[in-house]
Order: C-alpha cells, then sequence, then structure tokens
C-alpha cells in the first residue's frame, strides 16, 4: 500500500494535502462536508491583530475557469480569536497551521507571538500579500522588507514552524523566495492568488467594489506550477526548504504534476467551493497513481519531473 | 504579551444537521419561459424549513480529468476532447438555489424541487438535465422563515423567480395565506405552479408589468391595494428582485406589519466561511463586537440569512 505521509520541515502530516486558507473558516465550518480527519493539515483563515469587517460588497466574481475575491482579509482579529476559535482548534482531528496577515511589523510580531504559546497550533503561515500602512510597499513583493520581515518574526516563533506564503505578483518570485529563505522560513508555500479585474459592460464598472481582486481556480494553475518549478529548481531544492504548492488544483493529476514540479506537499482552495470532498479525492487518486507506477512513498516523486538538460534519474525509480 | 485565551470559553453552538448529497433527477420541467422546476431524488436528506436552500453543482462532479487523451492524435481517429474546459465554459462555482417544496416520500426517500431560470451556464446545464441524471448538492443550507403567530394570517410576495421560495413557505401555511405572484410579462408566470396553491386552501393575486395577464402593474401595487382595502393584522413574506423587495419592505412599514425577506448575494462556499455573501444589518447594541463603535454590522447571506427581519437590513 503506497505511503502518503509526508513532512514538511519536520511536521509530519499524514499525506500531502492541506487546506488554502480564506477557503474553509476557522476550524470545523467543513465538518457536516469532508472528513477532516483525513486531511493532511488544516490552514485557517488569515487573521489580524485588529478585527476586521473586510471590503464593501460585491467581494468576489467568477470568471471562467475560475474567480475573483476582494474579501479584504474580514475575520475576528486576534483578540476573540484566541477566546472563540482557539477551543475549537485545539479540538480538530488533523495537524492545524494558523495564516496570520498584518499590516506593520508590529501587527505580524503581537499575532505571531500569540500563536508561539499555543499547542493546538503547529505552524504558522505568513500572508505577506498585505501593503505596510506605513509605507504602502505589499510586503510579499520586497525582497528586503520580506527578509526583515521572516526575521523578526521567526523570532517570536522558536516554538513553531513558519511558512512563508510567496505573492506571485512580483517579476521575479526567486528574488522573494530567497528573501524568505535567508529571514529564516522553515517552509515555503506558493501561490497565493494573482491582481485580476472584471469589468460590467452595462454599466461600465468594474464587478468588485474593490476594484480589484484575486484570482484563483483552475485558470491559474498552469502559470502556479511553473512558479513553483522555478522556485523549487532555483531556491527550495538547493536550500532543503519544503514547498506547499497551490493554484488551480482540483483533482489527483493537477496534485502529481505539483509535486513532480517540486511541491512536498499541495494546497486545495476554491476547488473546496466546487467539491468539499477534493483532498480525499485527491488521496485516492495518489494512490492510484502509485501504485500504477510502483512508487512506493509519496516523497519519491517531489521533484522527480525531468526537463532537458537534468541528469537523468537513477535506475531504481524508473517506474 | 498577555494571552485572552481562557480554556472555560463555551463551544460554539453546532449548525442543524446538513451534508454534501448526491441526488438523481427526477424530472425537469418548463414551467414557463425560461424556467424549470428541477425535482431532485435523494434515499435521505435532513429536515428542511422554507427559506433555506442548497448548494448546487451545475457541472458533471463525476467526470474524471484526463489531460492525457487531450493530445492524441492519429489520422485513423479523431482526437478525444477530455478536457473539458477546451470545449466550452463550465460553471466553477456552485449556484444556491431556494427550495421550492420538499416531500417525504412513503419508501423514506426525499424529493426536494428547485426553480430556477435560465440565465448563464450554470443554469443552462441545469436545464439540460435528464430522469437519472446525478447532481451534487450540499444542504440544506441558510435560516428560514419564521412562521405567523397561530391566528394572524401570511402574505407572500413572490417576484420572478423568487416565486420559489414562497411557494415551499405557501406548503407549510394552508388555509393562513394569501399569495401575491408578479411578473414582468404573462409568459413569465409559472401559471400551473401557482393554480397548485388551491390544494392548500391559499387564493392568489396575480400581476403582470405589462398587463399581459390578471392585475396591470408592478405585484407592490396589487399589495398596496389589497392592504389599503383590508388592512389587518398579518405577517409579510417576500422573495424577488431587490427594489420589488425593497419597496414591500417600505409597504410593511408604513403599515407597521413584520416584514421578513430572503436575500441573494453572491455565494462561494454558500456555508459561512468564505465571507463573500455580506450585506448590512443594523446592530441592535452598537458597544459589542462584531466592529464594537459601529451600529451597523456584516451578515452572511448564506448563514446568517437568507431570511432576514427587514426592519435590520440597511441595504
Amino acid at each position: 500500500m503506497p505511503d502518503l505521509s509526508t513532512t514538511l520541515a519536520g511536521l509530519k502530516l499524514a499525506n500531502p494535502t492541506l487546506t488554502a486558507s480564506g477557503t474553509c473558516g476557522y476550524a470545523f465550518e467543513y465538518a457536516d462536508f469532508m472528513d477532516l480527519s483525513k486531511l493532511g493539515a488544516f490552514v485557517t483563515k488569515s487573521i489580524t491583530r485588529e478585527e476586521r469587517p473586510g471590503n464593501q460588497p460585491a467581494r468576489i466574481v467568477e470568471v471562467r475557469a475560475g474567480m475573483l475575491n476582494a474579501i479584504g482579509l474580514a475575520n475576528v482579529g486576534l483578540d476573540r480569536f484566541l477566546v472563540e476559535k482557539v477551543p475549537d482548534l485545539a479540538k480538530m482531528p488533523c495537524p492545524v497551521i494558523v495564516n496570520v496577515a498584518g499590516h506593520s511589523f508590529d501587527d505580524y510580531i503581537e499575532t505571531c507571538g500569540a500563536m508561539n504559546g499555543l499547542e493546538c497550533v503547529a505552524a504558522v503561515e505568513l500572508n505577506v500579500s498585505c501593503p505596510n500602512v506605513e509605507d504602502g510597499l505589499t510586503f510579499g513583493t520586497q525582497p528586503g522588507l520580506l527578509k526583515e520581515l521572516t526575521r523578526q518574526v521567526k523570532n517570536v516563533l522558536p516554538r513553531k514552524k513558519l511558512i512563508v506564503k510567496l505573492s506571485p505578483n512580483v517579476q521575479d518570485i526567486t528574488l522573494t523566495a530567497r528573501a524568505a529563505v535567508e529571514g529564516g522560513a522553515d517552509i515555503l508555500s506558493l501561490v497565493n492568488t494573482f491582481t485580476a479585474m472584471a469589468v460590467d459592460i452595462w454599466k461600465k464598472k468594474p464587478r468588485l467594489a474593490n476594484v480589484t481582486g484575486g484570482l484563483s481556480g483552475p485558470a491559474i494553475k498552469p502559470i502556479a506550477l511553473h512558479l513553483v518549478s522555478r522556485v523549487y529548481r532555483s531556491v527550495a531544492k538547493p536550500a532543503g526548504v519544503p514547498i506547499i504548492g497551490m493554484g488551480g488544483i482540483q483533482y489527483w493529476q493537477d496534485a502529481v504534476e505539483f509535486i513532480l514540479a517540486g511541491a512536498t506537499a499541495v494546497g486545495i482552495g476554491t476547488a473546496l467551493f466546487v467539491d468539499p470532498n477534493t483532498p480525499l479525492a485527491i488521496c485516492e487518486g495518489l494512490v492510484q497513481y502509485m501504485q500504477k507506477m510502483k512508487v512506493e512513498r509519496v516523497g519519491d516523486l517531489i521533484g522527480a519531473l525531468q526537463l532537458p538538460g537534468d541528469q537523468p534519474p537513477p535506475a531504481t525509480s524508473h517506474p | 504579551m498577555t494571552s485572552l485565551y481562557t480554556p472555560d470559553s463555551p463551544p460554539l453552538a453546532s449548525p442543524p444537521p446538513r451534508g454534501r448529497f448526491i441526488a438523481t433527477v427526477a424530472a425537469s420541467d418548463a414551467i414557463c419561459h425560461e424556467h424549470f422546476r428541477l425535482t431532485l431524488r435523494l434515499p435521505s436528506f435532513p429536515p428542511t424549513f422554507p427559506g433555506q436552500f442548497i448548494q448546487v453543482a451545475c457541472q458533471s462532479l463525476d467526470l474524471d480529468y484526463t489531460p492525457e487523451h487531450q493530445f492524441d492524435w492519429t489520422t485513423a481517429a479523431p482526437t478525444s476532447l477530455g478536457g473539458r474546459e477546451l470545449i466550452s465554459p463550465l460553471a466553477l462555482l456552485r449556484r444556491p438555489l431556494s427550495l421550492a417544496g420538499r416531500r417525504d416520500l412513503p419508501d423514506s426517500s426525499v424529493e426536494l424541487d428547485i426553480i430556477h431560470r435560465v440565465v448563464g451556464v450554470g443554469t443552462a446545464w441545469l436545464s439540460r438535465l435528464a430522469r437519472d441524471d446525478r447532481v451534487h448538492i450540499l444542504g440544506p443550507l441558510g435560516n428560514h422563515f419564521q412562521l405567523p403567530p397561530p391566528e394572524t394570517p401570511a402574505i407572500l410576495v413572490a417576484g420572478g423567480v423568487g416565486i420559489a421560495p414562497m411557494l415551499y413557505l405557501a406548503s407549510t401555511l394552508p388555509g393562513r395565506a394569501i399569495f401575491f405572484a408578479g411578473a414582468i410579462t404573462r409568459d413569465l408566470l409559472p401559471l400551473n405552479n401557482i393554480a397548485e396553491l388551491a390544494q392548500y386552501n391559499i387564493p392568489s393575486v396575480l400581476s403582470t408589468d405589462d398587463g399581459s395577464y390578471a392585475f396591470h402593474g408592478p405585484v407592490t401595487q396589487a399589495l398596496e391595494q389589497y392592504l389599503t382595502r383590508y388592512l389587518t393584522p398579518a405577517v409579510i413574506y417576500t422573495c424577488g428582485p431587490e427594489p420589488m423587495m425593497k419597496r414591500v419592505a417600505q409597504i410593511a412599514l408604513d403599515r407597521n406589519l413584520p416584514c421578513q425577506i430572503s436575500v441573494e448575494r453572491s455565494m462561494a462556499c454558500g456555508m459561512g466561511t468564505c465571507q463573500s455573501c455580506v450585506i448590512r444589518v443594523r446592530k441592535p447594541d452598537p458597544a459589542k463586537p462584531p466592529l464594537a463603535g459601529k451600529d451597523w454590522s456584516y451578515k452572511l447571506a448564506c448563514a446568517d440569512g437568507p431570511v432576514f427581519s427587514a426592519a435590520d437590513l440597511l441595504w
């Protein structure tokens, strides 16, 4: 029986599927629709220091093979999270990763610092696709800023693994990937959503109140896949930092593509809206693939993609 | 570093039973121009109440994606276009559709009705379903209408495809309601479905904006004329285009009648997690969270609604 278990920088997962932040709430919201105990790990909605109401509606638009979202990081804030959500997280039947967003260094440090003492939190994922209110620059697009933020956050999280979730809205994602790694990230996750737009031609206005939103879903899969491959080869593999790959994953074949490209685990977001059973279906498909390809451990597939110019793989891993 | 985590925090109340189901099509009938009633059968389904909805996948979730077939080409055999996204646009997200009826059959199976209008890719897929086709649904979702007190009649006001939850509600109020249904023109009124209300001893008033059938004018005008003549304690329930519902809410407010609204908002998850379907409501106590200090807050149409009291909405 193929072994789906995997390890992310020491964090043991029963299988390589994770939920993507923002698509499944804080804890048990999806319990009626999927078996949470079968997840590799659960990633919460982004929490910020202060409660945020979120953007004015309309917050979402469906587009061809995808959707735009401009939720605006609506969340209960750190204080209410600790009182209202943490008790539920403590009962989750799978490892829990808390996603943290912020608008200043202090925001991130205070919120992440509060996570360090929580037994039920296995790791913190840093959402850096937010503007720094001090200078308006998005943390995740400025390598220098990102490296310093990662370093300061890592300082207040001695007991937890730190995941940095990379924004794809950059000229060269390998620069921000390298900055996160140099800042001390234990794990990289990529990609977050792509900035995009939709227009109502009759009103001659954007369909989102926020004008722009993040594009997710099957439409972004080919781009996300390429970025995972690039980051794996130029930064993550040499540094020994594992990747959580995500972007439009809907079927088990998509998950295999990402793992071959270099992902140790895969995130499933928009596909949960389509079918909450997606992570389980992906695990079932993975097992069948591994049986067919005579692969014993899913770890054997990580980065096994062969590009022209690569050394041929050793004889033992031939199917 | 301070921690506000206290081990004695009360657990959050669990929502009523609901789940992920695969239904089969029992019937799909055109009921008037562009409108279909789709009847789904399931071996069982949790209890449901008028006002609730289901999230319906408007694509087949049973087909496997087989990218390796996309590029098979030989002169002897044509390419199999397995990658369906290449052929035509698919409705990605589920569509939230109010329950238009529910029947529990003698063999414990359940039939659910939904009524939809073909307005795009998803509803077009639904309209092409045939008997025994499989449909993936999540539900039941949302809150539900509160029935009126025992001696108080209900006034149901339906506009366009908003008739769906109104028909389900009517079926639970035999002999206790009057039903107003309006549409732009005769062809957009599901006349047979409205006529079926007679079995519940519920009279109906029909109106068309263009006068092609029955009362000539918006349904809100018919409602107003009725209330002017027969004002009586009643609870008003409405579902339809938002401008119509706002007018109904105002009519109710002017006469000091309680009014329950079923709103519609764009949804992704449909069950309270993605935070997409927000609507502004008045907060009874501005000092309390959420948004302490503000006299309004956002509620979710899918979880706190879709039924709201008209007096609470800031729309």
